[in-house]
């Protein structure tokens, strides 16, 4: 009797915790508990309804910009006829971020205790973002992708990226030549990104460029999650291998 | 009436299926839009290598002679993860090839869509390249 007693009282203990367990579904978590990116991935699209859909490489939406400054409207510039100013990426200068990220090609995130890496099939480019708690590196010349760091808040992981140089923002030009989008050498980013359920990441992207905006903007994207990518992994691309029509002159064959 | 369907209809499937119209990195730099050539012809070499895959093409011209033309695919990235890999592209094969003319005028050209001797067409651009339209008559 005083055993059908300590196993009733051990259910009884057990069932309020099995039901008031949270309905949202297990997202992936590392060892220490913290939400875990690793994995292969889309690039960052437009959210559902968007009837741009995933194909293109993503921009900002107009509608999402803070006004701005007296003077801001530099950073939108026409298309000179110089490849070398209108698309620098023909010779294989770098995409930079946040551009670069918005290209519509494959990704691979690799997560430990104290980084996440994210690697872009686009020119490989790489990001390595401390999650120790370490400040901004000083001293730095400016970037193309910045110097990021993170941190968690919750299950958000907030990356702010600073030291920036001066470069495109996005690949809207190809939409409307008239707005050839660049940001300022004052560029901050914050991206925070989380699960959204179990295939999506939540994406949102703040541009605080204080040379051009009168605030801070933020765009929500998602990033789905491409597991059935995992077995090919990321392919290489090395723009110098043959890149032939530089600027549009072609070598000889 | 067959040939003017089966035409219409890809073109349609094509933009059902959501494939970008739109430009990427260097299709703007590197080609015009407003050339959009289609050629049939003979492959004779093809580069699997980035940024974008070249593949060549013999095409006769209308004088008898023969001319070496390159065409510019996607990244060999994209097209794998598309499912289109190097040895679909075979030396010797006869293919129809659309896409748009180098801006300095040379014999090369994107090579956004690649027509199969079985009639298989498969979107050989970029993910961002101009696709070209599938209702352009064959020259030369």
């Amino acid at each position: 009797m005083r055993r059908v007693s300590f196993l009733l009282t051990l259910v009884l203990a057990c069932a309020p915790g099995a039901w008031t367990q949270k309905a949202e579904p297990a997202i992936p978590r590392t060892a220490d508990g913290k939400p875990d990116f690793s994995g292969m991935y889309q690039w960052p699209t437009y959210l559902p309804g968007d009837e741009r859909g995933h194909s293109n490489a993503t921009t900002f939406d107009r509608k999402n910009f803070a006004p701005l400054k007296p003077g801001g409207e530099a950073f939108l510039e026409p298309r000179t006829g110089d490849p070398r100013h209108d698309e620098p990426r023909d010779f294989c200068m770098p995409a930079g971020f946040p551009g670069g990220i918005l290209s519509g090609n494959a990704m691979q995130f690799f997560q430990t205790k104290n980084y996440l890496v994210m690697v872009h099939e686009f020119q490989r480019m790489t990001r390595i973002i401390p999650l120790d708690g370490r400040p901004h590196r000083k001293g730095l010349e400016p970037m193309y992708y910045g110097d990021p760091v993170g941190h968690w808040e919750g299950d958000t992981l907030v990356v702010e990226t600073t030291n920036f140089n001066r470069w495109s923002l996005d690949d809207y030009y190809y939409t409307n030549p008239k707005e050839f989008r660049m940001h300022s050498d004052a560029l901050r980013t914050i991206e925070k990104i989380r699960w959204k359920n179990k295939d999506t990441l939540y994406y949102d992207l703040t541009i605080d460029d204080p040379k051009i905006f009168t605030r801070a903007w933020s765009q929500e994207f998602e990033i789905k999650a491409k597991p059935e990518w995992e077995s090919a992994g990321l392919y290489e691309y090395v723009c110098e291998e043959n890149n032939r029509c530089p600027g549009g002159k072609c070598e000889s064959k | 009436m067959r040939r003017i369907v089966i035409p219409a209809l890809l073109a349609l499937a094509a933009l059902a299926s959501g494939i970008p119209l739109l430009a990427h990195h260097s299709f703007a730099a590197e080609f015009d839009d407003q050339k959009p050539i289609k050629m049939t012809g003979v492959i004779t070499k093809v580069e699997w290598q980035n940024p974008h895959i070249w593949f060549y093409l013999d095409v006769k011209n209308p004088d008898g002679t023969t001319t070496n033309w390159g065409f510019a695919g996607g990244a060999p990235g994209q097209l794998m993860r598309r499912g289109i890999t190097k040895d679909q592209l075979k030396i010797g094969e006869t293919v129809v090839v659309e896409g748009f003319r180098s801006k300095d005028g040379s014999n090369n050209a994107s090579g956004g869509r690649l027509t199969f001797p079985d009639g298989r067409n498969v979107l050989t651009a970029g993910s961002q390249d101009r696709v070209p339209p599938q209702t352009m008559p064959a020259k030369p």
